[in-house]
Formats: structure tokens, C-alpha cells, sequence
């Protein structure tokens, strides 16, 4: 196997015909294969229901796939990384997002989304509340308020939905895309969107980030 | 754990921008980002929003972190091979 092609080298070889092509496409796989092997391999926690058979036929799905798609793209390349690194990112993306669907599968999200009433941030700070200083607990209580009020009054339905299933549940972004049947860029809008919003509110109301922080026990 | 949680979202809170990159810009510039830091050089002065983006968001970051690592193999000759990796997950 050649994997010590230069950029040049693999874009004249990939887009070429024949047995050049199809030795620069069967490298090309092998390497894809090991970047989707590698993350598994860092992710088994995502495969619990899986045997080892199972787990590496999903890599060479996911490598057959990141192929089809490194090849689909080879026009974007635009030289600013070695080629193989540009080409990973393929593999790695499309292996991150079988690997959460496995660990995700069977999981209602709808359970997990938000419902317009109810203290969203409760569950998420009792352990903080308990030995507080009175002052401090009432600075909390108001950061808290204030966070409730902007995921209450001021998102969609629709972001407060994101936000249970991200910030509050850890749901991954690529299990809540699908889930919503959207594209990964639309679900960090809407959380961009609604940060951007208590970040607001919060300066409006005269907190700054440092203070809360150290309300919230973060040595920042 | 869930106060982690909350701590973590208040510095997303904090570090929001007005303008983020979106995760298909993150995913055209995270290689470029992952050569510059292997090439000793900072890349968060070079590209702070790539940074930025990674900061926030888990999915864009674990892509990043997977491929910096497995680059970093391959830059060092010590690239896994198949067998040795289907070693570790069987």
C-alpha cells in the first residue's frame, strides 16, 4: 500500500482511470477504515449492545461511505492540510454518528423533550442549592429565574425542545437532527440562538458571567 | 454531574457570539486547523472561530479531538493498522 502520496499525488491517482485509480481508491478505503476503526475504538461505550463482528462491519460501512463522499468532494479540496487529514474528517464524521445512533437506539427522544411548563433547571442545580449562603442562594435563585424566564418566555417550542435534549439530557446533536428529521447546522442555531438570549438577559439584568460562576461553584 | 452540566452551559452562555461559525464551516476548516496545531503553531490565534465553534459544540469537538489524535499517529509513522484496531474492539 502507498500511503506516502503527496496532495498532488493522491488527487492525479484518485481522479485518474484504471489500476491507478482503483490502487489509490483501495488505499484510500483501507486508511478510512482505520480513521472509522479508531474512533470506535475510542467510543466502545457507544456499543454495548454490539459483539465485535457487528462493531467492524460498521466500520467498513462507515468507510465504504466516507469514500463515496470523499470522492463526491474531491473538487472542495483546497490544499490548505495534507490530504489525508481533509479525508479523515469523512470517516470520523460519518463513524461519530453510527456510533451515537447505536448507543441511542431504542431511546424515546420525545420523553426527553421539554414541556412548556415545569422548572427546567431544578433537576440540574439541587445540588448546588443545599449549603449555600443565604445571599448566595438568592443570587442563584435569580440567575436561575432569570434562565427559566428566557427558555420559558422568549425560545420556540421547538428550542426548548433542543435544549432539554442537549443542555438538560445529553442527548448528541446528530440523535436530536434526526429525531427532528433536520441537518446539524439548523440544531446549533437554534441552541446558538437561545444562548445568545440569556446571555442577553442576564447582562440586562446586571450578572456577569464571572459572578456566576462563582455562584455556581466554577473556578471558571 | 448535573451542576457540571449546568457550569459548562454557563460558559457556552458566556462565550456566545453574535456570529458562530456553523458546523458545515467548522467541518470545511477543522483539517486546516488540526495541520496548524500539529505544526506547532497555534491555531487558536490563527483561526479563533474554529476554536470558538469547538468550544461549543460536543459533536464538532469530538470530530476534532479524534482527528487531531489519529493525525498525530500518522504523522508520528504510528499509524494502527486494521488488524491492530479490529484487536481493540473485539
Amino acid at each position: 500500500m502507498n500511503t506516502e502520496r503527496t496532495n498532488q499525488e493522491w488527487l492525479h491517482d484518485l481522479n485518474a482511470s484504471g489500476a491507478i485509480q482503483e490502487a489509490a481508491i483501495a488505499d484510500l478505503r483501507d486508511l478510512l477504515l482505520r480513521a472509522a476503526l479508531y474512533f470506535f475504538s475510542r467510543n466502545l461505550s457507544d456499543f454495548e449492545r454490539n459483539n465485535g463482528d457487528e462493531i467492524s462491519q460498521r466500520a467498513e460501512d462507515c468507510a465504504q461511505d466516507a469514500l463515496i463522499a470523499v470522492m463526491n468532494h474531491l473538487s472542495d479540496f483546497r490544499g490548505d492540510s495534507k490530504f489525508t487529514t481533509w479525508a479523515y474528517k469523512f470517516a470520523i464524521n460519518i463513524a461519530l454518528m453510527a456510533a451515537r445512533r447505536e448507543r441511542w437506539k431504542g431511546v424515546s427522544l420525545d420523553a426527553l423533550a421539554s414541556s412548556s411548563e415545569g422548572d427546567f433547571l431544578g433537576p440540574m442545580l439541587q445540588d448546588h442549592s443545599n449549603g449555600a449562603a443565604p445571599e448566595e442562594a438568592a443570587m442563584q435563585g435569580e440567575v436561575r429565574r432569570i434562565i427559566q424566564d428566557v427558555i420559558k418566555h422568549d425560545l420556540t417550542d421547538k428550542q426548548r425542545d433542543v435544549i432539554s435534549m442537549v443542555v438538560f439530557n445529553e442527548v448528541p446533536l446528530d440523535e436530536v437532527v434526526r429525531h427532528f428529521g433536520t441537518n446539524r447546522n439548523a440544531v446549533y442555531k437554534m441552541l446558538h440562538d437561545a444562548r445568545r438570549k440569556i446571555k442577553s438577559s442576564l447582562q440586562e439584568h446586571g450578572f456577569e458571567i464571572g459572578e456566576m460562576l462563582g455562584l455556581f461553584g466554577s473556578s471558571g | 454531574m448535573k451542576s457540571n452540566r449546568f457550569e459548562r452551559w454557563l460558559h457556552n452562555i458566556h462565550n456566545t457570539q453574535d456570529e458562530e461559525l456553523s458546523c458545515s464551516e467548522c467541518f470545511d476548516l477543522v483539517s486546516h486547523f488540526v495541520e496548524v496545531e500539529l505544526s506547532g503553531t497555534d491555531p487558536v490565534v490563527k483561526m479563533p472561530e474554529v476554536k470558538q465553534h469547538l468550544d461549543q459544540c460536543p459533536a464538532c469537538r469530538a470530530e476534532y479531538e479524534t482527528l487531531r489524535d489519529f493525525q498525530r499517529l500518522e504523522n508520528e509513522g504510528k499509524l494502527p493498522s486494521v488488524d491492530d484496531l479490529q484487536d481493540l474492539i473485539h
